[in-house]
């Protein structure tokens, strides 16, 4: 509740700052100065970082998957059991990470420039959750 | 001559500039805190130079203050909706921060804060805990239902259960660990490759000449980590805003 006051405030704040501003942004023809320098990076730059994303995610399930069963181990005294579960669901959960990663490449790429920000939210929330 | 100085780890030691010992722990003031307070400095300054508006015509602090508001802003609402915009100063800050170390970490002998695990994890725990509190203070319960997808057959939903709960767990530790092993490899390899120049220039008569071949590769090098500066600045706020994004809208 408190929420959807401080967003309506917000909201209409914004609104107010940026409403000729948004209204020049609109109009077709007056934005190239802020998409220009993101497309020419856009290639190798986000190649990279994907591909260094998926493998840090990777890696980074693996390793946690294994510090829990390792942990779990030492606290119940079932040596090898739980380090050897964990650490195979670490490399499923990596495995979900890389395929989240990948797939909606469309949404990780674009940083959403021009579209009007109304409906926004909606639209990239349910595509991520369907991704989770 | 000079190849038994060069040693590629040095520059990451952090070294006490004023030594400080309360109640028996080490506050010394070290060069990371100065690059910190540097970076912090920079961001400020950036910030209320840009912002003061002046005469009417932007400067050029000023344009570039616009397109780094613009530039995050956007990243904000297009990862995490207009309710994320509630966190824009966090994750403008934390952009900032990131960026101009990550840069001011280029310049020779500077010292990189964000190669050091240490910083890059308090800055990712930062994001993970913000996710978690938010999340279970705005949607109590139904935050947990981030763990559970829907249309998951029940027999096996225990099993997919805790590999989403790793998935979330592992989610600080690849976000810290992918700014921080950038950082590190990269500017290990460049004092790697300048190392090489110095004992070429070292060696004797005609091989001397070779040292171009690693000057290349070290020029080559520094605009490869410019970039790399920039996008890992920018792939860390991408995930913190898309993390966020949990902590709002968790599933449905």
């Amino acid at each position: 509740m408190a929420r959807d006051d401080d967003d309506e405030a917000l909201r209409a704040r914004l609104d107010n700052l940026s409403g000729a501003l948004k209204a020049q942004r609109q109009k077709p023809g007056a934005t190239p100065p802020q998409g220009g320098g993101e497309e020419s990076r856009d290639g190798f730059g986000s190649a990279m970082s994907l591909g260094l994303r998926a493998a840090s995610e990777f890696a980074a399930a693996i390793v946690v998957g294994g510090l829990l069963g390792w942990q779990l181990d030492r606290w119940l005294g079932t040596k090898p059991a739980f380090l050897i579960a964990f650490f195979l669901i670490g490399v499923v959960a990596g495995v979900w990470n890389v395929i989240r990663v990948t797939s909606p490449l469309s949404r990780a790429r674009t940083p959403v420039k021009d579209v009007p920000n109304n409906e926004l939210p909606k639209a990239p929330a349910g595509d991520d959750e369907d991704g989770d | 001559m000079a190849a038994p100085a060069i040693n590629p780890i040095e520059q990451f030691a952090i070294t006490p500039i004023v030594s400080a010992t309360i109640a028996g722990k080490d506050f010394s003031f070290t060069n990371s805190a100065l690059y910190m307070l540097i970076a912090v400095g920079l961001a400020c300054a950036l910030m209320m130079i840009g912002a003061r508006g002046g005469d009417g015509i932007p400067g050029r602090l000023q344009s570039l203050a616009e397109m780094a508001y613009e530039f995050v802003a956007g990243m904000v609402r297009s990862a995490a909706g207009e309710h994320g915009m509630r966190f824009f100063p966090m994750v403008f800050c934390l952009f900032l921060f990131i960026l101009l170390s990550n840069l001011v970490g280029l310049i020779p002998h500077a010292f990189t804060v964000t190669s050091h695990i240490i910083v890059t994890v308090s800055l990712a725990l930062l994001v993970f805990f913000t996710v978690v509190i938010v999340g279970i203070k705005e949607n109590g319960l139904h935050f947990f239902k981030l763990f559970v997808p829907s249309g998951v057959p029940i027999y096996i939903l225990p099993l997919v259960v805790l590999i989403e709960i790793i998935s979330f767990l592992s989610r600080p530790l690849s976000h810290s660990v992918r700014l921080f092993a950038n950082m590190l490899a990269g500017h290990i390899t460049l004092n790697v490759f300048g190392g090489f120049v110095v004992m070429l220039l070292g060696a004797a008569g005609a091989i001397k000449v070779l040292a171009v071949l690693p000057l290349a590769m070290t020029i080559g090098l520094d605009a490869l980590e410019l970039l790399v500066a920039f996008l890992q600045a920018y792939v860390f706020t991408m995930l913190t805003c898309m993390y966020l994004n949990d902590a709002l809208h968790p599933g449905h």
